[in-house]
């Protein structure tokens, strides 16, 4: 596997096995009945999908996967709360493409070494409670500090999953995260805990100023 | 885990139930659990028409597999990914550990997955020289013990919070004492050590987009992310059967197979990954590797039954509502999957004798078809082994004249009609022992007088 590129095309054993398991697979459906696409799924819409009322389905599903919603009415009064709840901590990881209005004043840690890390997420589903997180802004601010602070525009929130994928698609990074809710797991003993590897807690700061119509999807 | 052998299923299900009667009690309470999850969440949406097209979905991807698979080759290459082809469980060994060699790999870190499982990756990688740790805490766990996994999403369900304590106070010194939270608090001391020193993540899929040549995982710890966005190599074990079409199409499959795991909208982390870290990126690894691994999976799909249960999307449902495996947990069936879907897909992948007696440990009550979310007719595909079995001679001689003794009877009405009103008058407290089969069910069981008059008597005269 040292040259770079096509491994497929290159050494002789592997083109074998690409080629014979392609061979097989088409050989396996010879006479099989081809089965259609069904289409887009639709599925069941969430209660409504438009206005405040997506913002506060967003707020409930979060909040029942043990997340927290904080609402902020502009980003100056964001940036005021952020001055009170970062100070409760040492050391603070931020993600490379936040806002300078909505960085904490002090400087910068490493995320392996911070209490709080503070993302802005690209996106958020209504549906599910979820934050969308790009590599672009830093995987290890998402995953590393015990405490997770999430900026989310209000005017970035999709009413659905499949929304949410659909202005995905054309602009992926190595790497998207939907993050639902704080870390938790029941593999002890079926006792639910959280923070078992990622944050145990979740924080979105969501901030409602300009809740328009969605902008272009922004590129960091 | 080492080399599959259901065939020790009878021996081995006997011993559990006899010997460790605590496991019986943990599975039966965690799937209990997992069920009323799956339950309560399939009735907030409209699961119905969620499980149609998901099949549907499915269905279409693996009557059309050799597209998608050229497809998603050539989007992950777009990518940046190095793909690799693996026919068998020893060439996707191969392709991991030419992996490993090439980068020098003395640490690994791996995420939960099922088709690891199945080829037995960390006994190959740990002969040479790798140290690999498991980081889903139930996988951890079962490491620490040395023993599989017994469930497909809950892999340590057999053990209590007992067993936890006890392991964790010998290996991670913690108090006597100490609650799951102390527990778990102990358990991502130490993790998080090997995902900071690891050279190598590994994982599996969920679903692997072919348009968009996107690695889907579902998750809830975030040891995932962390194995995936660590280390400097990241390998993806992918079956096959693990296509889906668009980016789009993950939408209902992302939130229905939380549901039906555990009752979940969605799993707590969802990863999409496209490839290794771009230009710009503050970190992610330098490589990714998808290794395509078919391990018997095209002699499945060429079944024209059984290549149906290539369609799971292994959430587990089947295991939690079914009775047979309630009562043992995974361990019996003797490799990765177990339950239903395990007993299933063990005749296409294994090849039917290696997988004897699996397809005949069920009751064939047909609770598995009700929750899976994709629709696969396990108890029709159990019945279709079973008849294979037979006709290959896989089946005991006391078995195989039982079924035909039974169907020689229940085809001809007249004949069944005077065996069942012969039935009502057996003295079954002493003749019942001495037959065969039913022996052993009325040594501890003493059978309820007979109704006074057939069911087929009532019914001639109409059931008022």
């Amino acid at each position: 596997m040292s040259a770079p590129g096509r491994t497929s095309g290159g050494d002789a054993p592997m083109s074998g096995q690409r080629a014979r398991i392609l061979a097989r697979t088409s050989a396996a459906l010879g006479g099989r009945e081809r089965v259609p696409h069904p289409g887009d799924f639709t599925g069941p819409r969430p209660p409504d999908a438009r206005g405040s009322d997506r913002l506060r389905s967003f707020e409930e599903a979060l909040v029942a996967a043990g997340g927290e919603v904080v609402r902020f009415a502009s980003v100056e009064e964001a940036r005021r709360w952020l001055a009170d709840f970062a100070a409760a901590f040492e050391t603070i990881s931020v993600g490379a493409t936040v806002p300078a209005s909505l960085r904490p004043s002090r400087p910068a840690a490493m995320p392996r070494a911070a209490g709080l890390g503070v993302s802005i997420a690209r996106a958020a589903v209504a549906e599910t409670g979820s934050l969308v997180l790009d590599a672009r802004d830093g995987r290890r601010t998402q995953l590393l500090p015990p405490t997770h602070l999430v900026w989310i525009r209000a005017f970035d929130v999709h009413a659905t999953l499949r929304d949410a994928l659909l202005d995905l698609w054309g602009d992926l990074p190595s790497a998207v995260g939907f993050h639902s809710g704080p870390s938790k797991s029941a593999d002890i003993g079926q006792i639910l805990v959280r923070g078992v590897h990622g944050p145990g807690r979740l924080i979105a700061g969501l901030i409602v100023e300009d809740d328009g119509p969605r902008a272009a999807p922004s590129t960091p | 885990m080492s080399a599959p052998r259901p065939g020790g299923y009878r021996a081995a299900a006997r011993e559990v139930l006899r010997d460790r009667p605590e496991v019986r009690t943990s599975v039966l309470a965690a799937t209990h659990t997992f069920d009323e999850h799956r339950r309560a969440s399939w009735e907030e949406i409209d699961a119905d028409a969620w499980r149609d097209w998901m099949r549907d979905v499915k269905s279409h991807v693996l009557t059309h597999l050799d597209v998608y698979l050229e497809t998603a080759e050539a989007r992950l290459e777009a990518n940046g990914v190095r793909v690799h082809w693996a026919e068998t469980a020893g060439d996707a060994l191969a392709a991991l550990g030419a992996v490993a060699e090439a980068h020098g790999v003395r640490r690994a870190v791996k995420a939960k997955s099922m088709l690891s499982e199945e080829l037995g990756v960390n006994a190959f990688l740990e002969e040479r020289g790798v140290l690999v740790r498991e980081t889903d805490l139930g996988e951890y766990i079962i490491q620490l013990l040395g023993e599989p996994p017994s469930h497909i999403v809950g892999p340590a369900i057999h053990r209590s919070v007992d067993d936890c304590r006890h392991l964790f106070g010998e290996k991670l010194g913690t108090a006597p004492g100490a609650s799951p939270e102390d527990l778990a608090a102990a358990a991502r001391a130490a993790l998080r050590e090997d995902f900071l020193s690891a050279d190598l993540g590994i994982s599996g899929a969920n679903f692997l987009v072919a348009e968009t040549g996107t690695v889907a995982l579902i998750e809830n710890e975030g040891n995932i992310r962390l194995s995936t966005s660590m280390p400097r190599v990241h390998v993806a074990l992918v079956g096959i059967e693990k296509l889906i079409p668009r980016l789009e199409d993950l939408s209902a499959f992302l939130q229905l197979t939380a549901r039906a795991a555990t009752g979940q909208a969605i799993g707590t982390y969802v990863s999409l990954i496209q490839g290794p870290r771009r230009q710009g990126e503050p970190d992610g690894p330098e490589e990714v590797h998808v290794i395509l691994v078919d391990n018997g999976r095209t002699r499945l799909l060429a079944d024209e039954r059984a290549w149906e249960a290539l369609r799971c999307v292994r959430c587990g449902a089947c295991l939690n509502t079914c009775p047979v495996y309630r009562q043992t947990g995974g361990h019996p069936y003797g490799w990765a999957y177990s339950g239903p879907i395990g007993a299933v897909l063990a005749p296409g992948l294994l090849g039917l004798e290696e997988a004897m007696p699996l397809p005949f440990a069920s009751s064939l009550c047909g609770a598995c078809a009700e929750v899976c979310p994709v629709r696969i007719p396990l108890p029709e595909l159990l019945v279709y082994w079973r008849e294979r079995a037979v006709e290959a001679g896989l089946v005991p001689a006391a078995e195989r004249f039982g079924m035909k003794a039974y169907a020689a009877v229940a085809t001809k009405p007249r004949v069944f009609g005077a065996a069942a009103a012969l039935l009502r008058h057996v003295p079954w407290e002493l003749g019942g022992r001495a037959l065969p089969v039913l022996g052993s069910w009325t040594a501890q069981r003493t059978a309820p007088p007979a109704a006074p008059r057939t069911f087929r008597s009532i019914w001639r005269e109409g059931i008022e």
